[in-house]
């Protein structure tokens, strides 16, 4: 591993076991071993969110947390059930948003594999606008829908996306995001002022 | 009226839990609400299937049996909790309670806009193809600043408050009645309906043999197999002439979409006229040719078979309301049959078109306005009256409107497809 390679969280937005957008992040993974190390990370074995009073938060959560916060960005690939994000997705961005914040100003890819056509596009939306909550207030990669439809026949038997043009677009992508994450290393003057603004919120909320 | 509420939380205290309690409370002489809890529920996994434990089934009954359903939303993230979209995702993976059910979601929250966004989003899930509510247009009541909202006894302290919500209350019963009688509309007994084949498998003088009817190109092959003139080739019409690209421009400016079904329940054309994305019911180029049943979702296949089978057998039209009317929008499917010069059944010309323009207008130039019929029986055939559903939408139009006699004799409203298939073959 080179010195200059960055360190990628990638967060597999399901807990189905053979999903794609599981093996899409595992493509990636692969594809660019030589540009970026890229870990997956399950969002399982969390308890559903109840926002308890004690402002308790899982170890498994602490746990996530702590490896995001040592990551350069997050790669997330979402399914999307009835037009929207997985509720087990949901359920990890509400505990890693729970007096905890590893998402803020952290550069954040969004991508999704869907078995029609349309490729997760509307979950995809809706897991912006999660991400752009005050609470998790992550910085997002502006213009950067990646869309693989059909995506029960999109890989081949070793796991590799068959489309070319797909993993040229994704190649592009990926390019732009490590360019975005040095951009954002640049924009640090707001962060501080982001932090105490989410420590704050939190003081109101207890 | 038996209604469900469910608070979309497993948080122990709750300011929604409490908003539904004060419902079910305050309104118990008006609307039977029964609080259904939704802890215990399991996170959503496909490879664990819970559908059919007690405590899914418990839910899938209970919102089976309701005549409409209440959600309180709290606002996690800009979005509703990952416990009650759990809960809609078990229950729109191998059971579909919420299918045509009407549903109204409130929200309580700590600050002043909160919630609105995830009642924004909880109506885009609930109207995914999986869920099909029918989420009530309209109306939205948020709760702000909920800490200073209820007494010690859980009562609102707010009087203005408490009206609003009986009135959005009082609009969701209306909306639940045109919704429920949309949805029941009696099936002919004789059974002769399911025989409509709407697989097509019948072929008819007319039909293109040897072409795959669900091939996305399958105007271009049946157009080559049957040698088929275009471009500026002319056709004689009843009564007229012009070219085929006349009959397109022309046919594609018609203000209604249409679509003709052949007798062999093949789909066979639809005018491209509107921009895509604008449709009111959305067709796809891809899709002529296929057989009915191809483009449509299974369960609207009974129905459809009922009106074929209506118009097959010398009813002249059936008329059925989308639902979901409001004072703006009120989509109505007509289907008119055909017939060849020999009075043989020859398809279905279907129209889809919004009332709602041409009776604003309408309105507009003779000086009137719409006013709920007092005498309205909504649960009769002519539930589907543009006054009730436009109240029911939310309207305020409706709502204070006056009106002398004359308009209030003016035709009938759409005859839905009871009325109509008892009316048999009357000519219009
Ligand atoms: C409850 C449920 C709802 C679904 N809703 C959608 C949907 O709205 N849109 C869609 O494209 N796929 C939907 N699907 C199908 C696939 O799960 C979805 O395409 C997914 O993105 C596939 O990703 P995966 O292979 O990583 O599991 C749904 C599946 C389930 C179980």
């Amino acid at each position: 591993m080179s010195k200059e390679m960055k360190k990628f969280v990638a967060l597999v937005g399901t807990n189905t076991k053979d999903a794609t957008n599981r093996k899409l992040l595992q493509f990636m993974k692969q594809h660019f071993a030589g540009q970026a190390d890229i870990e997956l990370m399950e969002i399982t074995g969390l308890p559903m969110f109840d926002k308890p009073q004690d402002m308790h938060v899982p170890d498994r959560a602490q746990a996530m947390a702590k490896e995001i916060d040592a990551a350069d960005g997050v790669i997330i690939s979402t399914p999307e059930y009835d037009h929207a994000v997985p509720a087990i997705l949901m359920n990890a961005i509400e505990w890693l948003s729970f007096g905890i914040h590893p998402f803020a100003d952290k550069p954040v890819m969004i991508i999704g594999a869907s078995f029609g056509s349309l490729g997760t596009s509307r979950a995809q939306e809706h897991l912006r606008q999660m991400m752009d909550a005050p609470e998790v207030h992550a910085r997002i990669m502006p213009s950067s829908e990646y869309l693989v439809g059909q995506s029960l026949k999109i890989f081949d038997d070793e796991g590799k996306l068959n489309d070319t043009e797909k993993v040229a677009q994704l190649e592009a992508l990926f390019a732009d995001f490590q360019q975005f994450v040095n951009i954002s290393k640049e924009l640090w003057h707001s962060t501080q002022v982001d932090k105490e603004l989410l420590d704050n919120r939190n003081n109101i909320k207890a | 009226m038996k209604l469900v509420g469910i608070a979309g939380t497993v948080e122990e205290v709750s300011y929604n839990k409490k908003l539904l309690q004060f419902m079910a409370n305050h309104f118990s002489s008006q609307v039977d609400i029964d609080i259904l809890p939704i802890e215990g529920i399991p996170m959503f996994d496909q490879d664990n299937d819970q559908t059919e434990t007690q405590a899914v089934q418990y839910l899938n009954r209970k919102i089976k049996a309701a005549d409409g359903v209440i959600i309180a939303t709290p606002e996690h993230n800009h979005t509703i909790t990952a416990a009650l979209k759990s809960v809609i995702e078990w229950l729109s993976y191998r059971v579909h309670p919420f299918e045509d059910k009407p549903v109204m979601i409130v929200g309580a929250s700590y600050y002043d806009q909160g919630s609105s966004r995830a009642q924004l989003n909880l109506r885009q899930i609930l109207e995914a193809p999986g869920v099909n509510a029918v989420v009530m247009p309209g109306n939205e009541f948020l709760l702000a600043n909920v800490k200073e909202a209820f007494d010690a006894n859980g009562n609102l302290k707010d009087g203005k408050t408490v009206d609003f919500l009986a009135t959005t209350l009082l609009k969701f019963t209306k909306f639940v009645k045109v919704i429920n009688t949309m949805n029941d509309v009696p099936v002919q007994t004789d059974g002769a309906a399911e025989e409509e084949d709407l697989m097509a498998q019948h072929p008819v003088k007319t039909t293109v043999k040897d072409v795959d009817m669900e091939a996305d190109d399958w105007v271009e092959q049946a157009a080559k197999k049957t040698n088929a003139v275009d471009g500026d080739t002319y056709v004689k019409l009843d009564r007229g002439l012009l070219t085929v690209n006349q009959l397109n421009y022309f046919l594609n400016t018609v203000p209604l979409e249409l679509t003709y079904a052949d007798d062999n329940n093949q789909f066979i054309y639809y005018n491209r006229g509107q921009a895509k994305g604008k449709m009111l019911a959305p067709r796809k180029p891809g899709q002529t040719g296929d057989p009915l049943q191809k483009v449509h979702p299974d369960r609207a296949v009974r129905g459809v078979k009922k009106v074929i089978h209506a118009l097959r057998t010398g009813t002249d039209y059936v008329m059925t309301p989308v639902p979901g009317w409001t004072a703006d929008k009120a989509i109505i499917h007509y289907y008119k049959a055909m017939h060849d010069e020999n009075g043989n059944y020859a398809g279905v010309n279907e129209s889809v078109f919004d009332v709602m323009p041409v009776v604003k207008w309408y309105l507009k130039k003779s000086g009137q306005l719409l006013m709920p019929d007092p005498n309205a029986k909504t649960d009769a055939g002519a539930s589907a009256s543009v006054d009730d559903s436009a109240s029911a939408g939310g309207s305020d139009t409706g709502a204070s409107a006056s009106v002398d006699n004359d308009s209030a004799s003016t035709p009938a409203p759409a005859p839905d497809m009871s009325a109509d298939a008892g009316a048999g073959a009357s000519e219009s």
